[in-house]
């Protein structure tokens, strides 16, 4: 017991020693899941679009719709910065991208009213980003809820109801919605929880990726490993490397996932040790996926970061957060259930933006385990096959010196004869 | 001359090493088939809600059934109690709920309004706001269809009970993308954004394995020492390769699947092709500033990192802090989704888009800018051989 501590006491020295000598491999480790959070938090600070500029028509000037372009201009979302006499002025307005959106309202708006029948107002919006349409949608939305009960209630009393048949008659059922989790729906709150979680996989992926790329290119591989443990136990190696980057990663984990989200007063539920205890199997998963991908294909210190953005966006899109899961192509579903990022995704986000406890989120949490499991057999394997592989070569090298040998030693014996 | 000879050195090392092109090409096809499948229908079908029903009547169980009707949404599962509810929300098991409370079918009878709440999880940005939409509109038209029958028994026309039920209504149109196809919204500008952050580290790959090898010399010589000859000719092969694909994957996304295309074909071309000579001058300058060939490569990394924010097509920029609009000059993809939406979504001409046509040619300076430095190395690395093979 007390050989195999010690095996993995000296691997994890070794990789230690690796990780903290290389500026590149600090770099990813210690500075980019603190800078890229930090960046992306403020990026995403505002959560949506305020003050949109939104332009009028207005061809039936009347109370109604004054009253209705007030409103407009009040709500958070959206400012009416051009009041346009017709439709040309302000439709050139939008070609230019100087607003948004605009609100038509046609000639027969008011007459529609006064006639109690249905004013129609066209709304033009902009679709080059989701978020225009969102706020050209809900601040319109608001507005005409506000107003479609004010014009009601009038109309109502003109049809010669009481006020409160009226309300009732206005209302036959009354819905009432509650948004959970992101209460302003804001891009900041849905999109960080993933990217601390996406930076997290991507640095110690791409460092671990890196330094097997490093080892490679610089033919000291076999070197890293203690001599007793080159042909068996590689276990104990693989052991003692993954444990070196989960001690380099407690304290990022707890800074990413748990101070960050606070500063940034991002949705945040779950309790540290509940976030901890799901950040285990997640980290020791990357670590194995990572061993195991770089032992296999890493063979140059660069070529990892050439992949490394492209990955990381591949991730993203199959993390479940922006597609929904249960919408993906069944095969797709299954492929994404590959890179630990997926569940540690699901999971971090039903823990920290929902406040689920490890019960909640027990699919994600032994897929985690699984995945950890699996990739540390393929590492291992990856590992031993490795060193097996140089170890027969060299034999095979040694043989060849050794033959070289004896031939040259018996054509100096045949030349001494002669 | 000069150009050919680096070329025809390029296009060697290509053909003796291929395999960082095959992948990276493998790679762009396989993440366009990976959109293209997931969000092949447009919008995400089928997003699972549930009902609490407390209620347990004739009338809950009919909203059940009008929620199995509408289009998007499916009921996963019908609870008893709002706790079951809450839970299968949070391991994501659903989206949205609506709860019917207790007593609900009696209130109906004496003639007043039931309360329903609806529940939705908006963590998941889209598949909350989806599922938001479909049940609210449900709702409105339930409870429209209801407020009619009564209007209709009291003898109003069609026409009046209408005006009666909604006085206003908005027509909207959305320009761009009338049917909100998410499939047209996100591949258009992640393809292209893909493509070009690849062609940048790419690049500065290509550059960084000369460093490597230390062929830096063999490299230059070809061009006689002319650094910027040197750069444009490294970059050439790239060049032409990656504007292909990105040609090939525009024209498959506007033309068999059908994505919105209004303006000229020319000048979309004329984009793309500006897009990917942009980002091959940011790569260029990266590698032949920076010596040291790893940092190179992480530097370009983090450069590229951030295009996808800084396009400005999922999160606006005028939402963001004032630095970041400056920073997102920086990035060849923020002109390209300008001109994108300016060309294929407004079908606005080239009056109109010269301005970010003019910063991508800003972009062309940049390489004349690193030539120097990577002159200044060419003469060092000389200098050291030529004393090398002296002292020998």
């Amino acid at each position: 017991m007390i050989k195999i501590l010690k095996d993995i006491w000296i691997v994890l020295s070794i990789e230690a020693r690796r990780v903290f000598t290389d500026s590149t491999v600090l770099l990813i480790f210690f500075i980019a899941p603190i800078i890229y959070p930090l960046i992306f938090c403020s990026v995403y600070n505002k959560e949506n679009v305020e003050d949109m500029p939104v332009a009028v028509v207005d061809e039936s000037p009347s109370e109604d719709s004054k009253r209705f372009i007030h409103k407009i201009d009040a709500t958070p979302e959206m400012s009416v910065d051009y009041k346009c006499c017709n439709i040309e002025e302000a439709r050139k307005l939008f070609k230019d991208h100087d607003v948004r959106a605009v609100f038509y309202f046609p000639k027969d708006f008011a007459t529609r009213l006064e006639t109690l029948r249905t004013g129609r107002i066209v709304v033009y919006g902009d679709m080059s980003s989701f978020y225009y349409f969102k706020a050209a949608l809900l601040g319109g939305n608001n507005v005409l809820i506000d107003e479609m009960q004010s014009i009601e209630l009038e109309r109502y009393e003109k049809a010669g109801l009481t006020n409160q048949e009226a309300e009732i008659q206005m209302q036959p059922v009354v819905y009432e919605t509650t948004t959970l989790y992101n209460p302003s729906n804001g891009y900041g709150s849905f999109f960080l929880p993933i990217l601390l979680i996406l930076v997290i996989h991507q640095t110690i992926f791409l460092g671990i990726c890196i330094l097997s790329g490093d080892a490679n290119e610089n033919r000291y591989a076999l070197k890293l490993i203690p001599p007793h443990l080159r042909n068996n136990h590689t276990q104990r190696v693989t052991l003692g490397r993954a444990l070196c980057y989960v001690l380099i990663y407690i304290p990022i984990t707890i800074l990413d996932l748990w101070f960050i989200p606070r500063w940034f007063h991002l949705p945040q539920l779950g309790n540290l040790y509940t976030i901890l205890e799901f950040a285990l199997p997640f980290v020791l998963s990357v670590v194995y996926f990572g061993m195991t991908i770089g032992t296999l294909f890493v063979r140059q210190k660069i070529s990892p970061m050439l992949c490394f953005v492209f990955f990381s966006l591949m991730l993203f899109l199959l993390s479940g957060m922006v597609w929904p899961q249960q919408s993906m192509p069944r095969l797709l579903f299954l492929f994404s259930q590959i890179f630990p990022s997926t569940p540690g995704v699901q999971g971090y986000v039903k823990i920290a933006s929902m406040g689920g406890n490890l019960e909640v989120v027990r699919t994600e949490y032994m897929t985690l385990w699984l995945q950890a499991l699996v990739y540390f057999s393929t590492a291992t394997l990856a590992t031993y096959l490795k060193q097996y592989n140089r170890h027969r070569k060299k034999e095979k090298l040694h043989k060849v010196h050794a033959s070289e040998e004896i031939l040259r030693k018996l054509r100096i014996t045949h030349n001494t004869k002669e | 001359m000069r150009l050919v000879r680096v070329i025809n050195r390029e296009l060697r090392r290509i053909a003796y090493r291929p395999r960082y092109l095959i992948i990276l090409t493998l790679g762009i096809i396989l993440a366009f088939t990976i959109f293209a499948t997931m969000t092949s229908e447009g919008q995400p079908k089928n997003l699972p809600i549930a009902v609490v029903d407390m209620d347990g009547t004739y009338l809950s169980r009919r909203v059940c059934h009008e929620i199995n009707a509408t289009s998007g949404v499916q009921v996963y599962a019908v609870y008893n109690n709002h706790s079951e509810a809450r839970k299968a929300m949070q391991q994501g098991k659903i989206f949205a709920f609506y709860e019917i409370p207790k007593g609900t079918y009696n209130e109906v009878l004496q003639f007043r309004a039931p309360h329903f709440v609806l529940y939705v999880n908006s963590a998941y940005m889209l598949a909350g706001t989806l599922s938001y939409k479909q049940l609210a509109t449900m709702g409105m038209i339930a409870g429209a269809a209801v407020q009619r029958e009564i209007y209709r028994k009291k003898g109003y026309g069609d026409d009046q009970i209408m005006g009666l039920i909604q006085p206003v209504e908005f027509d909207t149109r959305n320009i761009g993308n009338a049917e909100i196809n998410y499939g047209s919204y996100m591949m258009t500008t992640l393809m292209p954004a893909l493509i070009a952050f690849l062609t940048v580290l790419h690049t500065i790959y290509v550059i960084a394995r000369e460093r490597q090898e230390r062929s830096l010399r063999s490299w230059l010589n070809k061009a006689n020492g002319n650094a910027l000859i040197a750069l444009i000719g490294k970059a050439i092969p790239y060049t032409v390769w990656y504007i292909l694909l990105c040609l090939i994957v525009n024209f498959i996304m506007f033309g068999p699947m059908g994505f919105l295309m209004e303006g000229s074909w020319m000048l979309m071309v004329l984009n793309t092709i500006m897009l990917i000579v942009a980002a091959q001058c940011a790569g260029l300058f990266i590698g032949a500033c920076i010596t040291d060939a790893p940092l190179a490569m992480s530097i370009g990394a983090i450069y590229s990192a951030m295009s996808f924010t800084f396009s400005g097509f999922s999160f606006p920029i005028e939402a963001m802090p004032k630095a970041y609009e400056v920073a997102s000059w920086l990035y060849p993809i923020r002109q390209y989704f300008l001109n994108y939406t300016d060309i294929a979504l407004f079908g606005n001409g080239f009056e109109h888009c010269w301005k970010h046509f003019a910063i991508l040619l800003l972009f062309l300076l940049m390489p004349i800018a690193g030539a120097p430095l990577l002159a200044w190395q060419y003469k060092l690395d000389k200098k050291t051989h030529k004393l090398n093979t002296e002292a020998k």
